[in-house]
């Protein structure tokens, strides 16, 4: 297993596919960025240094990296069929289950590497805002847990592009579906059932991306963020954050990311190479 | 897992393959013994390629059972992969990687050392292109880097599936150089072809496949140590007329400005003899060596009253098809 996963690193850094995606969400990140750190400048009652700043740097852009990192997980393994290096591989040795499980460590490492540089560039621009003589913890348990949990809802959206990916076997179709799934689907399909069956309303809220994506709010893991957000909405007379219970979310995210690996397994193994 | 002496390497029974409506492999038993250079030759879509994927486990069959170097079980199949260097239709490799890194890919799941990448490099001729991308490579270098891979790790079956495809006659040759070399050294080697030249210059063993099922197998010499009459007329169309009802004509031929024909007995005095009675009188009569197409046609049963593509001695161009014939 080791070996193939190896070998899944080596391959990976070599695919300019892997350089093309990391880069352009550097940039964006950059670009995103700069604007928080000039605004911050031009306004000083809005300062973006650490700790704050990582409300904003661990916002919801976060969640483009994750999208590049389910791009890039559909990138290198559906490729594979289409190269017939699939098939190649179970030749020279591999078996099929060391073959899918190597894949399936490759989700862990993109979407920590996605996560992770959003979070140094992110740490870089604000620590120049950072009074460091004032002896603030710049990056602590909170900052932790919620990188741990980002790190989940990341898993979980690259779960379900390994699983399209293995299902659909070509790159293209199997990144519309997952973007569709992702974009619309789930969204008209739990739509439309709980408008048809009112009782399943409580399940329907349970569907993959809407649990993985109940993990991604910073302000659900920093009580201070949490506390700036609220009195914000007051201020503006919006509505207040919503916090979701972290223990269901987390547990829902783990059964929805090993039953669509297990699910993406089965269906792998049955098919001819 | 490790072979008992005499144990064949590929043994197979009555293996078959149905797609829905399609029956691709039907009914086939074969045996390959260690060191032979056995040529799996038929027409394209035959059933060749599901054949080997059927051997390598990566095609589930629909029937009957296959033994490689004597172990049947699913295991013993993960175990056997380890011992054999296979390709199968085209060479399959990452495009964006180099010649040399795809080895490593290939080395890595063999756990086979690095060092060894640069030897069969060399052998196949690519140690200077090593590092161009594959992508980059003409057709002839991605059959050869094919070969490479299956050369890594010393297998003791290599399985190549249509290994000259696309080639030109210059790198047809090569190919065909190191799988001779390969034989010579002793190795067991499968290799799958529609080219009959290919085929009867490589190899020591044939089967000969057509529409899944095997029509004929047996050692290339045993093929070719029987001769053909070849003969010609003033009148080719009568002779060729008179041959084909001639009652101990395995088949005939018309290929050319003669006609060939293979004869149960081998008596040429008989046949001129027949044909005399029938008013067909021969300029030309001779024994002629058989050829890896003659035993096809013979095989095949699609000889008779039939041209064949090329001569009978038209199998050293290099690119005699059997899709071709009718």
């Amino acid at each position: 297993m080791w070996a193939a996963f190896r070998s899944e690193m080596r391959k990976m850094w070599k695919r300019p596919a892997t350089w093309v995606t990391l880069g352009l969400f550097g940039l964006m990140t950059v670009a995103d960025l700069i604007g928080e750190y000039r605004r911050a400048r031009k306004d000083p009652d809005d300062p973006f240094f650490l700790p704050d700043a990582w409300s904003q740097i661990l916002g919801q852009e976060v969640m483009v990296g994750f999208i590049f990192a389910s791009v890039l997980v559909i990138l290198l393994v559906a490729a594979e069929f289409s190269w017939r290096t699939a098939r190649q591989n179970v030749i020279d040795g591999l078996s099929k289950t060391q073959w899918y499980w190597a894949k399936v460590l490759l989700i862990p490492v993109l979407s920590a590497l996605f996560l992770a540089l959003r979070a140094a560039i992110g740490g870089l621009f604000a620590l120049a805002g950072t009074d460091l003589a004032a002896g603030a913890e710049l990056f602590g348990t909170v900052q932790l847990a919620a990188l741990g949990g980002m790190f989940v809802t990341g898993t979980g959206f690259a779960s379900l592009a390994l699983f399209a990916a293995v299902a659909i076997r070509a790159s293209g179709p199997a990144m519309a579906v997952w973007f569709a799934w992702f974009a619309l689907g789930e969204g008209l399909v739990v739509g439309g059932l709980g408008a048809l069956f009112e009782g399943l309303r409580p399940i329907l809220k349970w569907a993959p991306i809407m649990t993985f994506s109940r993990l991604r709010d910073y302000i659900q893991y920093d009580p201070e963020a949490l506390r700036r957000a609220t009195e914000l909405a007051v201020e503006q007379e919006s509505p207040v954050p919503e916090l979701e219970a972290l223990g269901p979310a987390f547990a829902g995210s783990l059964l929805w990311i090993a039953g669509l690996l297990l699910l993406g397994w089965l269906w792998y193994r049955k098919r001819d190479l | 897992m490790t072979s008992v002496p005499g144990t064949p390497i590929i043994q197979t029974f009555g293996l078959s393959k149905r797609y829905r409506k399609t029956t691709a492999v039907d009914d086939i038993s074969f045996r390959v013994e260690p060191g032979q250079v056995f040529g799996f030759l038929g027409p394209n879509g035959a059933g060749k390629t599901t054949t080997i994927g059927l051997l390598l486990g990566i095609v589930t069959p629909t029937g009957g059972r296959f033994e490689l170097f004597g172990g049947r079980s699913a295991s013993d199949l993960h175990a056997a992969r380890r011992r054999i260097g296979a390709t199968l239709e085209t060479p399959n490799f990452y495009p964006y990687l180099s010649g040399r890194d795809n080895l490593r890919i290939v080395a890595n799941v063999k756990r086979r050392d690095a060092a060894e990448i640069e030897r069969v490099l060399d052998l196949v001729g690519l140690g200077r292109r090593a590092k161009h991308k594959f992508k980059a490579y003409s057709l002839g270098m991605k059959q050869r880097l094919a070969l490479a891979a299956t050369m890594l790790g010393d297998p003791e079956l290599i399985i190549l599936d249509e290994p000259a495809n696309g080639l030109d006659p210059e790198g047809m040759r090569e190919i065909r150089e190191i799988i001779r070399g390969l034989g010579e050294r002793g190795k067991t080697i499968f290799l799958s072809s529609h080219l009959l030249s290919e085929v009867e210059r490589t190899c020591t063993h044939v089967a000969i496949i057509q529409n899944g099922r095997i029509v004929r197998q047996e050692s290339v010499a045993d093929v070719t140590s029987h001769g053909v009459a070849g003969l010609r007329s003033a009148d080719l169309e009568a002779l060729a007329a008179a041959v084909a009802e001639y009652p101990a004509a395995r088949w005939s031929d018309r290929r050319g400005d003669r006609v060939v024909a293979e004869l149960e007995d081998g008596d040429l005095a008989a046949l001129n003899t027949w044909l005399s009675g029938r008013g067909v009188h021969l300029s030309h009569l001779s024994l002629e060596a058989r050829s890896l197409e003659d035993v096809f046609m013979e095989a095949t049963g699609a000889a008779e009253g039939h041209a064949a593509p090329g001569g009978a001695g038209d199998t050293g161009s290099g690119s005699h098809q059997l899709g071709d014939v009718p």
